[in-house]
């Protein structure tokens, strides 16, 4: 009789695909990477006011001044890169992207639904499935100023040198209150054992 | 001898490679305060130059229209000052692997077809201006002087002591030029009158300013222009 009771309170672990988990390190890694090289080059001249704009402090930036950030920023943006083809190439072939990600039914149960639960995983759903977007736009915004005269094209889509700047640097707020709502609604999903089933 | 010289130039270079790890400074790099991105730098530099290589064409880049021009973000960088140019003596010197080594005063440089580009110019900081330019095709100077089937790379001298080298193709872009004018005016001294490189395919520390001497290679130096020895990358394409 104990016995069903703590099966009924503890259902099975959930259990994360390892080309899930593998994404979700390579790309928290390769986003920690790019982040804090990208605010040492960002240093060098301040997206918001240039020259005299405000600095960030360096304890926490990578490279040894603007050269060194750029060598790291330019290595790990192809680890970046290719971690989210990847995943990308993965929901596609396994039709993830089909029950996964959020759909018009998602829209309508966060408005409607009666089931709190149903309700916060519809939520969660929208969360990142939107993300996914931003993820990419990095990528697009990134390349563009690092190659602007070959994508003209690309760079004439985004207006001004100072939007692509803005576009590029957003990211990186877009993202970590991503990460946050993220986690938050996993934790409030699926506790403590969800978030750490897409880790280990 | 042309075959053995290569292959010594390579182990001596694995050779070094190898000393600095087993000297430690991979490590000593890791524990400084800041990492150093040297080491990787030996992995993805010939990527991404590769990666670059093949986007870059010989073809023109899109223009901007006049309107576009702004003049007030053009910053000012030079590594040391503005230099002293008596323009009465002024030679722009070309030779190295050419046939025709060429000295050329400012009015027979005036006196070359002149072309006129509105590009975006970009800096490494991250900033950028939209310029027009107006000087002779660097490719022209270089058929005047007549290069050696065998030049691979340009070099280039400034008054100031700054030092920059380039990739032939990059070099006889048709908007690779050596610029005398801005926004339609005389070039000013800070922008690098008499004479400077501007084009839409490179960053800016690589167009040098104030320069007085083009010398056409076979190899690339040790040194390779002065922010390069100093950790920036070379290839530096647009």
């Amino acid at each position: 009789m104990k016995e069903v009771k703590e099966s009924i309170k503890k259902p099975k672990a959930p259990k994360q695909d390892l080309l899930a988990k593998a994404f979700h390190w390579i790309n928290i890694v390769s986003l920690l990477i790019m982040t804090s090289s990208g605010l040492r080059i960002y240093n060098a001249n301040p997206v918001f006011g240039g020259r005299e704009g405000m600095h960030l402090s360096g304890t926490f930036l990578l490279g040894d001044g603007l050269a060194d950030g750029r060598v790291w920023h330019f290595a790990a943006m192809w680890i970046y890169a290719i971690n989210l083809l990847i995943y990308g190439l993965y929901i596609f072939i396994t039709k993830r992207w089909k029950n996964r990600f959020a759909t018009s039914k998602d829209f309508k149960a966060v408005q409607a639904s009666a089931n709190e639960k149903r309700k916060i995983f519809a939520g969660h759903k929208i969360v990142y499935t939107v993300i996914i977007p931003i993820l990419l736009l990095a990528i697009v915004s990134g390349v563009v100023m690092y190659k602007p005269a070959q994508l003209h094209w690309l760079a004439n889509l985004f207006g001004s040198w100072q939007v692509l700047r803005t576009v590029h640097f957003l990211t990186i707020p877009i993202v970590l209150g991503f990460t946050f709502v993220h986690s938050l609604l996993a934790l409030k999903f699926g506790g403590i054992r969800l978030v750490k089933s897409m880790f280990v | 001898m042309g075959l053995i010289l290569p292959k010594q130039t390579l182990s001596r270079r694995k050779l070094l490679q190898w000393s600095s790890f087993v000297g430690g400074s991979f490590l000593l790099n890791g524990c400084s305060s800041s990492w150093g991105g040297s080491q990787i730098n030996q992995w993805t530099e010939p990527l991404n130059q590769t990666i670059q290589q093949l986007m870059v064409s010989q073809r023109s880049v899109p223009e901007f229209a006049a309107n576009q021009i702004e003049p007030n973000s053009l910053l000012i960088n030079s590594f040391n000052g503005v230099p002293d140019i008596d323009l009465k003596t002024y030679r722009l010197r070309i030779s190295g692997e050419v046939k025709n080594p060429l000295q050329l005063n400012l009015g027979e440089i005036q006196a070359l077809p002149m072309t006129s580009m509105i590009i975006r110019h970009i800096c490494v900081e991250g900033w950028a201006a939209i310029v027009q330019w107006g000087g002779i095709r660097l490719s022209d100077l270089i058929k005047l002087a007549q290069p050696n089937e065998d030049a691979k790379y340009v070099y280039f001298k400034s008054a100031d002591g700054y030092y920059e080298s380039w990739n032939l193709a990059a070099s006889l872009h048709p908007q690779t030029l050596l610029a005398y004018q801005k926004n339609g005016e005389p070039l000013p001294i800070e922008n690098g009158a008499p004479l400077r490189l501007a084009s839409p395919i490179k960053l800016g520390y690589k167009q040098s300013k104030w320069v007085t001497e083009v010398i056409l290679t076979k190899q690339l130096m040790t040194k390779q222009g002065y922010w390069e020895d100093r950790g920036y990358e070379w290839f530096a394409g647009l």
